[in-house]
């Protein structure tokens, strides 16, 4: 398989999640709709009230509305994850793309910048928005400086970037986009929480994606549990890598 | 068309499938020779599309040999694969696309080659008015148009295509009949799997009947249509006497005699009809017919898959 094809798989992938209407204005919704909402209110409070209500700019808006923007765009990757995934087999193309002869390890893993292609323009142009808008709407108040806007979008990029990974696994290894979704939110809303708080696990908290990504948020790993960063890295890739091969895995052995 | 120089496109050898302790395919052998139109036939549940899907390398198989296109498999699946084009049960497609970025979707995997030939099988199939339109709003005779115009991006070979005329109305059953005559005319071969005994008939060379998951008769569609015993018709101007002179003839088996007073006579095997001829004109008899009393397929089908009894 040369370079070409691939290309032209992963094309293949970016068509079939960026024709679906729905999941596009949903996601744009849920990533640059959200700044736009946001902005739009502190802006109409700050003129409705300017001494109650401060500037919609500048430093502290701004990391809240980068911490709002994770959670949001988290839910719109696993929605475009779990699109990728188990779009093919929701359809039911994915017999005849598996009778091509072609490895069914490469028609898993071009779901992944297939998918990134979609999302990415997605997280960064929000991401891009709320910045614009902290400099915009500063009215004179400190605004963050170059290296807090790209540890905000690094920590923005893993956590969006993870669960759009979760979610092609997730919907490549039980078939159904609405399941992921479900799950997916499910965990990341609720089950995460829950067991970050549960003091009995101990170390074992360390191993939960929430745990770890909250390492690299500006300012973060202090309130539950504090970890190493280098640790908390190995273990974002080592939930990547355990997704990606159970997905590859089930992509593989599933009966076409 | 470039060809791989095997005489069988399909040579199957004791294929044998489990699901769990349910044999689906048992101890398979067929052989589909190249160039023609072959059909599958079988009751539902008989494992036609089951074996279609081992063929593909859809599913794992439990015993046996095979090759596709001269290659075997699994080992050559892929280049095997490469000249194959196929649906399985229903050509199936995302609703949301139009058929134009379907063909596009399913070209990718395919290479470079096939994506260049996406206008001229949407122009093969006749789908060049509606190939900008969503497939969710295509009849289930342009999903059929489709799913051909996607087997043929690899022009193939061979086309596998289970249960084609499903859900076609007759003009698309013409038009699918024509489309699969002007496949083998250029030498691909196509091997189609149907309960239809008629479509069968009409359209294919070749034959192979499965029934609870065993080939039980494949080959030419005379052969496998004559491959009961040797029967003839014969209308005679005096059919009681007729009778009672074939009754005796060492050539024959036996003679019954229908409502109409035609007289259907069991030859030995090797005999003639030229044989019974010659004996009733020397006695005096006119003959006014004599043809082979040959099994129409459905005839032939139900005899061996026994369903007549079943029923």
């Amino acid at each position: 398989m040369n370079a070409q094809m691939v290309r032209s798989m992963i094309s293949a992938e970016f068509l079939k999640l960026r024709r679906r209407r729905a999941l596009f204005w949903w996601s744009l919704v849920l990533t640059s709709g959200v700044v736009i909402a946001a902005y739009t209110t502190m802006l109409i409070l700050h003129a409705s009230d300017a001494v109650k209500y401060g500037p919609a700019g500048g430093l502290s808006n701004y990391g809240d509305l980068v911490q709002a923007l994770t959670a949001f765009c988290g839910v719109a990757s696993i929605m475009i994850g779990a699109t990728a995934g188990g779009g093919d087999l929701g359809a039911g193309v994915f017999r005849d793309m598996a009778s091509t002869g072609r490895s069914r390890f490469s028609l898993f893993l071009v779901r992944v910048p297939g998918a990134l292609l979609l999302q990415l323009p997605l997280v960064l142009g929000a991401f891009a928005l709320a910045t614009i808008g902290a400099f915009a709407f500063a009215a004179g108040t400190p605004t963050p400086d170059a290296g807090l806007v790209v540890h905000y979008g690094v920590w923005l990029l893993a956590g969006a970037i993870l669960d759009l990974v979760l979610g092609i696994a997730l919907a490549s290894l039980i078939g159904s986009r609405a399941t992921t979704v479900g799950i997916l939110l499910a965990w990341e809303a609720i089950a995460v929480h829950i067991l970050a708080h549960l003091s009995f696990l101990g170390g074992v908290r360390d191993v939960l994606n929430s745990t770890a990504l909250d390492q690299l948020r500006p300012g973060g790993g202090q309130e539950i549990l504090s970890m190493p960063l280098a640790a908390a890295v190995v273990v974002l890739i080592g939930w990547v890598v355990v997704a990606l091969a159970a997905g590859a895995w089930r992509t593989h052995t599933i009966d076409a | 068309m470039n060809t791989s120089s095997s005489p069988l496109v399909v040579d199957m050898r004791g294929v044998t499938k489990r699901f769990g302790d349910r044999t689906v395919l048992d101890d398979v052998e067929l052989r589909v020779p190249r160039g023609c139109a072959f059909g599958f036939l079988g009751p539902n549940g008989a494992g036609k599309t089951t074996l279609i899907r081992v063929l593909l390398g859809l599913l794992p198989v439990s015993a046996g040999e095979m090759t596709l296109l001269g290659h075997p498999l699994p080992a050559e699946r892929s280049l095997a694969l490469a000249r194959v084009g196929a649906i399985v049960e229903e050509p199936r497609f995302h609703p949301h696309l139009t058929g134009r970025e379907n063909l596009a979707a399913a070209a990718a995997p395919r290479g470079i080659e096939a994506e260049g030939r996406i206008d001229a099988v949407i122009a093969r199939v006749g789908l060049a008015g509606r190939a900008g339109d969503r497939v969710g709003s295509y009849s289930m005779g342009m999903r059929q148009r489709l799913g051909i115009a996607r087997c043929l991006l690899v022009d193939p070979e061979l086309l596998i295509l289970d249960e084609p005329m499903n859900g076609l109305d007759p003009a698309g059953i013409l038009e699918m009949r024509g489309l699969i005559r002007d496949f083998v005319d250029e030498g691909r071969t196509v091997l189609l799997s149907s309960h239809l005994l008629d479509e069968v008939e009409r359209t294919c060379d070749g034959v192979a009947i499965i029934d609870r998951g065993r080939i039980v008769t494949q080959g030419t569609l005379a052969e496998a249509v004559g491959a009961g015993d040797n029967a003839i018709l014969v209308g005679s101007d005096d059919p009681a006497l007729a009778a009672a002179l074939l009754t005796a003839h060492p050539a024959v088996i036996a003679v019954s005699t229908g409502a109409d007073g035609s007289i259907r006579v069991t030859l030995t095997e090797g005999a003639s009809a030229a044989v019974i001829n010659r004996a009733l004109v020397e006695r005096g008899i006119a003959v006014h017919r004599l043809e082979p009393d040959r099994l129409s397929l459905e005839e032939r089908f139900l005899e061996l898959t026994s369903r007549l009894g079943a029923a």
